[in-house]
């Protein structure tokens, strides 16, 4: 218990300190790793001569690829079961 | 013989002033205060030119590969746009708050004020040797120690194109896979 009432007062000071130590816009310093949003991507407009445009479809298709990935890799039984228990619940209410 | 007397008690005195400047502290190292015009230059113009010269026999490789926007994207965006910015953007708490302030790289170095830049290719040497080695006292960091050449030369690359990307590219290429 001591131990505990230690640490309580260790910690929180400190965290009520780094708290109050953010800066103006503390979005400014979280990194997130962020996908590539390529639904923005304008196929049309785009020259595929151009060394950007080009790395831009690779990182696309390889994100598409890796999402196609993780689709195939997903348990699709058990979500028939899980459909198929909420459908069986659905059609009981429906009989009530 | 009286010169060189004459030219000891000059250099005595030199060291003397200059220890006398070093030790009493009044001399102003706060980042939130600028060097006056003469120490600017003095010390921009032996950083220019001790890059130039250090950089000069560097060999650029293709940097056309679209492969290298893809890796020197993502490091730039983990590494550099908190400094130096990205499309989009103006300012950030470390470009405003560093002195000497580091150069917005998502603007074309064409629209600089103040100094000129050199062709393509001697633009990136300049900027690999910058990457690899850092720059003493002023922030940036040695990238080098940390990082292989293949690794910097996508940066640069990637720095080339920066000032032609819209948001929405710079999103796409710096994203993490």
């Amino acid at each position: 218990m001591k131990t505990l009432t230690k640490l309580a007062l260790v910690l929180i000071p400190t965290m009520a300190l780094s708290l109050s130590a953010t800066a103006h816009d503390p979005s400014l310093h979280v990194k997130k790793a962020e996908k590539a949003d390529c639904s923005k991507m304008d196929h049309s407009k785009m020259d595929m001569k151009n060394p950007v445009a080009i790395a831009m479809m690779k990182k696309c298709m390889k994100q598409s690829k890796a999402d196609d990935h993780k689709m195939k890799e997903m348990d699709h039984s058990k979500m028939k079961k899980i459909e198929s228990k909420a459908a069986k619940k659905d059609d009981q209410e429906h009989n009530h | 013989m009286k010169i060189i007397k004459l030219l000891l008690v000059l250099f005595v005195l030199a060291i003397g002033s200059a220890a006398t400047v070093m030790y009493s502290g009044i001399v102003n190292v706060a980042a939130d205060e600028p060097h006056s015009n003469f120490v600017y230059w003095l010390l921009e113009e032996t950083r220019e030119r001790s890059i130039s010269h250090a950089a000069k026999n560097i060999k650029v490789p293709d940097l056309s590969d679209p492969e290298l926007l893809l890796t020197g994207g993502t490091d730039y965006e983990f590494m550099c746009a908190s400094c130096h910015l990205k499309p989009g953007q103006s300012e950030s708490d470390m470009s405003v708050g560093l002195y000497p302030a580091p150069p917005n790289l998502a603007i074309s170095s064409k629209t600089h004020v103040g100094h000129e830049h050199d062709d393509d290719d001697e633009a990136a040497r300049r900027n690999f040797w910058i990457i690899k080695h850092g720059i003493k006292a002023s922030g940036m960091p040695a990238w080098g120690k940390t990082h292989d050449d293949q690794r910097i030369w996508a940066m640069v690359a990637f720095i080339n194109q920066l000032y032609t990307l819209t948001p929405e590219q710079y999103q796409i290429l710096t994203a993490i896979d």
